[in-house]
């Protein structure tokens, strides 16, 4: 039934929380991240003496990264069965959510690029360095869209029986405002709104993880409820 | 507020707008945690800095916001009664109310800006634009909000409905109450 590929999609989410911690915190160490405040020196060493740990890491971690792939549209097919006929939200959603994968998968290759050649010039690592992480964390928009119309399509359901309940909706709008502080990491070298700051940086990545986890058990009981009422409706 | 009272105690609003305002809060209350440390640590800059803002254009933001959540309690109390039409008034003068804010802050920004304090000159500005651009954030969201509610009276209205323009109602009185916390902190208290 479609409800198999429909958990499997939800699993990914899963997926990529683990491979992603893996790679990205465990095997390249960027957690905590390397300071913005960092000399080209200090950052060029950063890459030299951990070249293996990153590049093994960041494979991992790109293909975490394509695991949000299928997530997102689990997460659109729920949506549309909220919107029916004129799906914007889901298809914004899923526009959003695409872009967002493509937001996750390119720092990794920036870094591995300054993993590749951490001999050469201190400057260009930190070139690479900066450009994955501004990548990273400043990207808050294509994020805000996502829950925010995820948001949105919940609280427009009409339906005697509710996709997701109504306090997931407001959820997804507290995630999308929390992301906001992201896009002030262009100003800061140091602080809570610099990319390794308190404000900027923690707080939306925990709320990211909490909210994997909480719509992956929406998700769970969304799929088991549909396939509930497509059964009886078989009968 | 002078409709009779409930037979059974009521939470207003649906439940989940709750998540929404109390996590928010726990959000702001965050931010003015971590400016009350930095503050503790050079209370000096702070002082220094708070007292190049202007406390009129705040006051009367604070003043408006005010008006606008009392606009807002007067609408949905005229709602539950079934005056719609009266309703939507209230619900977009409150609405004006929060322009009115918000052109008071572009004109504030603009003139901090063009006295060349920005988001870097120090610590304090960085704080004061942070926490005054994502507030504005909100109001921008919460003027939404009540447009979309004013809209929405010129329907017949279930008790559902009703619970939704709480909702929204509950979402702009934090909007308040946010720029209630915020204008001490950044403006008067040292």
């Amino acid at each position: 039934m479609n409800s198999k590929s429909q958990l499997f999609c939800a699993w990914c989410g899963i997926g990529f929380l683990l491979l992603f911690t893996a790679g990205w915190w465990f095997l390249a160490r960027f957690l905590p991240p390397p300071a913005p405040s960092l000399d080209a020196a200090e950052v060029a060493a950063i890459y030299q003496q951990h070249t293996g740990g990153i590049r093994f890491g960041l494979v991992l971690a790109m293909i975490a990264a394509a695991l949000t792939a299928p997530w997102v549209a689990v997460i659109a097919i729920q949506l549309r069965r909220i919107e029916g006929n004129t799906p914007a939200l889901a298809y914004t959603m899923l526009v959003a959510g695409a872009v967002g994968v493509l937001v996750l998968l390119l720092p990794t290759l920036l870094w591995t690029t300054a993993a590749f050649r951490p001999e050469r010039g201190a400057d260009l690592v930190m070139l690479l360095n900066d450009l994955g992480w501004l990548l990273f964390v400043m990207t808050f928009s294509p994020f805000f869209i996502q829950n925010l119309v995820i948001g949105l399509a919940i609280l427009g359901d009409k339906g005697a029986e509710p996709v997701f309940p109504r306090w997931l909706g407001y959820f997804n709008i507290w995630v999308a405002i929390l992301f906001v502080p992201g896009g002030l990491v262009t100003f800061f070298k140091t602080g809570p709104f610099a990319w390794n700051g308190l404000l900027a940086f923690w707080l939306p990545l925990v709320v990211f993880f909490i909210w994997f986890l909480i719509m992956f058990a929406a998700l769970l009981s969304a799929i088991r409820q549909q396939s509930g009422t497509t059964a009886s409706s078989a009968v | 507020m002078t409709s009779p009272p409930p037979a059974i105690q009521r939470l207003p609003g649906e439940a989940g707008i709750w998540v929404l305002v109390l996590g928010d809060m726990c959000v702001f209350g965050l931010f003015f945690g971590v400016f009350t440390y930095f503050q503790g640590l050079n209370p000096e800059l702070y002082s220094q800095s708070q007292a190049t803002l202007n406390t009129h254009y705040g006051a009367v933001n604070t003043l408006l916001l005010l008006l606008s959540s009392w606009l807002v309690v007067v609408a949905v109390d005229g709602l539950r009664e079934g005056h719609n039409i009266r309703a939507a008034k209230f619900l977009i003068s409150a609405f004006l109310c929060g322009a009115g804010f918000c052109v008071i802050k572009v004109i504030e920004y603009s003139e901090k800006i063009s006295s060349g304090i920005g988001i870097t000159t120090n610590e304090f500005f960085m704080y004061y634009y942070v926490l005054t651009g994502l507030h504005f954030l909100h109001v921008l969201i919460g003027m939404a909000v009540l447009i979309y509610l004013a809209g929405k009276t010129r329907r017949e209205l279930s008790d559902k409905d009703i619970q939704v323009f709480e909702s929204g109602a509950i979402f702009w009185h934090m909007v308040d109450l946010l720029w209630i916390v915020i204008f001490p902190l950044l403006y008067l208290v040292n």
